[in-house]
């Protein structure tokens, strides 16, 4: 397989729920696709259409029209399966079975014999953060234990694309740290990566590019460093008389900040404008700062803009 | 094949670590002592009544749990969505299907050699003797059984909800049990259409009173063993409706979406 090489490819894909007068389109013919060793985020509210998407991907759910391809074959198939990692958005594993049975389950049914999984099943719980805890019943996993768990079963068999949706649900902040090791670490290995999640520090950091879905339809399809090169802000904190505010410096409509006020502008040559008019008029100024808006302001915005017109 | 025998393991470890099948167990063993308790009367009458009760029993402790183990098998699945990261490992609908299968029997047996086990123990102890050959063709029949109420429930689970599948399950079993031995007295009573109905009846139903062999094991002096041409012309008749039922399952449930 080259670097090049198509790994996941979603053609005019529609997703529809109900029948008749019913019917919810959940995706609304969508297409994109995920090459080999890209690492991408799917970001979207509850509701977009990324489990359902995803759901389309690894052969759960039948689209109404298009299609998904996994390594080229039809999305579903046991060939592509055989190649796939996936973590679902949200599952409980048997209560009744221990951590490592239920490895062994998942790596059986990935083709992994007895040694091969009574080699991987320690290392792999003891990079999870659970080590010792093969011979514990699932039933008594906490929540973010159980998605742990959820992520060794995903990357038992060491397969060449993960899928996961929903990353990091479920788990707290040391959980989140080192699953972010592991999918760097992954990723380092040349694995492609592809997830859904509400967590958009999260994909900030891992991923290469976003695709980001609203209301069934994709808005943004872009590279992470291209949607951040625009998103450059610069804020000034300032305390000066309202009386001698400079032209420069009201044009960006300045917020009240505790005692002072607090402006932010986009333009670098308007802020060192800004900067200079203001120590001419005597002003306090408190910070002066680069500010980057996160993935996280730049999709809401985004998302709000669509809604806006929508609703026009 | 692997795959297969995995999901029947998981089934099978399910069964063996949960509490309920040890809830039917132990309320049928309990059943079963009160029955062997009863030999002080010393009438071999009597007691081959209450053997073949005991046969009976057991025969409807592990018809029950057959119904209840297969009827949620699928509804479990979905309801806590651990169909999920099954079905993304290269998996067959199929083989997901046959390794439930397999496992709800196997589970199944293991309730029903609990059973066997106290049948055999408290027969001995009382003085009779176990008619080896009508015994092991009465477990053979039971496991025919077992595989037709197995395939069932699975069909019965994908269709509609856990309760009504459970119920209708239970229905189906007695129904096949009961009625379709009336049906032999109700023909001649009814008219040309009734005849008709009741012979399409007789053959969507089946008839699982032909498995019942536990008057004829008790009665084993009287009842010769079946032959084999018999033995084999049940078995074809049991997968037939087995055969029947698990299609329709895999019709179903590979269309299904998750």
């Amino acid at each position: 397989m080259n670097q090049s090489e198509t790994v996941i490819e979603v053609r005019n894909l529609v997703v529809e729920y109900g029948r008749g007068a019913n019917t919810n389109q959940a995706v609304r013919n969508i297409s994109f696709q995920i090459k080999k060793g890209e690492s991408v985020g799917f970001i979207g509210a509850n509701g977009a259409g990324k489990t359902s998407t995803i759901k389309v991907i690894m052969g759960f759910l039948f689209p109404a029209k298009g299609e998904a391809l996994v390594f080229g074959d039809k999305a579903g198939s046991v060939q592509s399966r055989k190649r796939i990692g996936y973590l679902p958005e949200v599952a409980l594993y048997y209560p009744f079975m221990k951590a490592r049975e239920l490895l062994e389950l998942y790596g059986g049914l990935h083709g992994l014999n007895s040694r091969a999984l009574k080699e991987k099943i320690p290392p792999l719980l003891d990079q999870l953060g659970l080590k010792d805890k093969g011979e514990v019943l699932l039933k008594n996993f906490s929540k973010g234990m159980q998605q742990r768990l959820g992520i060794a079963q995903a990357i038992i068999a060491d397969p060449e694309a993960l899928v996961f949706d929903e990353l990091s649900s479920g788990l707290d902040p040391l959980g989140r740290y080192e699953l972010r090791h592991v999918l760097l670490d992954l990723k380092q290995k040349g694995r492609t990566i592809f997830f859904s999640s509400h967590e958009l520090t999260e994909v900030e950091s891992l991923c290469d590019r976003v695709i980001m879905i609203h209301e069934g339809r994709i808005v943004t399809e872009s590279p992470v460093a291209d949607l951040m090169k625009p998103l450059n802000l610069f804020e000034i904190i300032f305390s000066l008389d309202s009386a001698s505010m400079p032209p420069v410096v009201t044009k960006f409509n300045p917020t009240p900040e505790g005692d002072g006020y607090r402006v932010l502008i986009d333009d670098i040559a308007a802020y060192s404008e800004a900067l200079s008019a203001l120590a001419s008029a005597g002003a306090v100024i408190r910070s002066a700062s680069s500010k980057s808006r996160t993935l996280e302001e730049y999709f809401i915005e985004l998302v709000g803009e669509k809604g806006e017109k929508q609703a026009v | 094949m692997r795959s297969i025998w995995l999901i029947s393991r998981t089934v099978l470890l399910e069964a063996i670590r949960r509490k309920e099948i040890y809830a039917i167990t132990l309320v049928s063993l309990l059943l079963l002592t009160v029955i062997f308790s009863i030999d002080f009367f010393q009438i071999e009458g009597l007691m081959k009544f209450y053997r073949e009760v005991a046969l009976k029993i057991m025969s409807m402790a592990t018809a029950l749990t057959v119904i209840v183990l297969s009827s949620r098998q699928l509804p479990r699945e979905f309801e806590n969505k651990t169909i999920y990261p099954l079905m993304a490992k290269p998996l067959r609908r199929t083989s997901f299907l046959s390794g439930k299968l397999l496992g709800v029997i196997l589970a199944a047996l293991f309730c029903f050699s609990l059973f066997m086990f106290v049948y055999i123990i408290g027969t001995l102890y009382v003085g009779g003797g176990i008619p080896w050959s009508h015994f092991l063709q009465y477990i053979y029949l039971q496991l025919l059984q077992m595989m037709i109420l197995t395939t069932l429930g699975f069909l019965l689970s994908l269709v509609m909800n856990l309760d009504a599948a459970i119920t209708l399950g239970i229905i189906f079993y007695i129904t096949a049990n009961i009625l379709i031995t009336s049906f032999t007295y109700l023909y001649d009573f009814v008219g040309i259409f009734g005849k008709t109905m009741l012979t399409v009846l007789t053959f969507i139903i089946p008839q699982l009173a032909l498995f019942d062999f536990s008057g004829k094991t008790v009665h084993s002096e009287v009842w010769p063993p079946l032959d084999l041409n018999t033995l084999a012309i049940l078995t074809a008749y049991a997968f037939v409706f087995s055969g029947f039922y698990y299609l329709l399952c895999i019709v179903i449930f590979r269309r299904r979406a998750i």
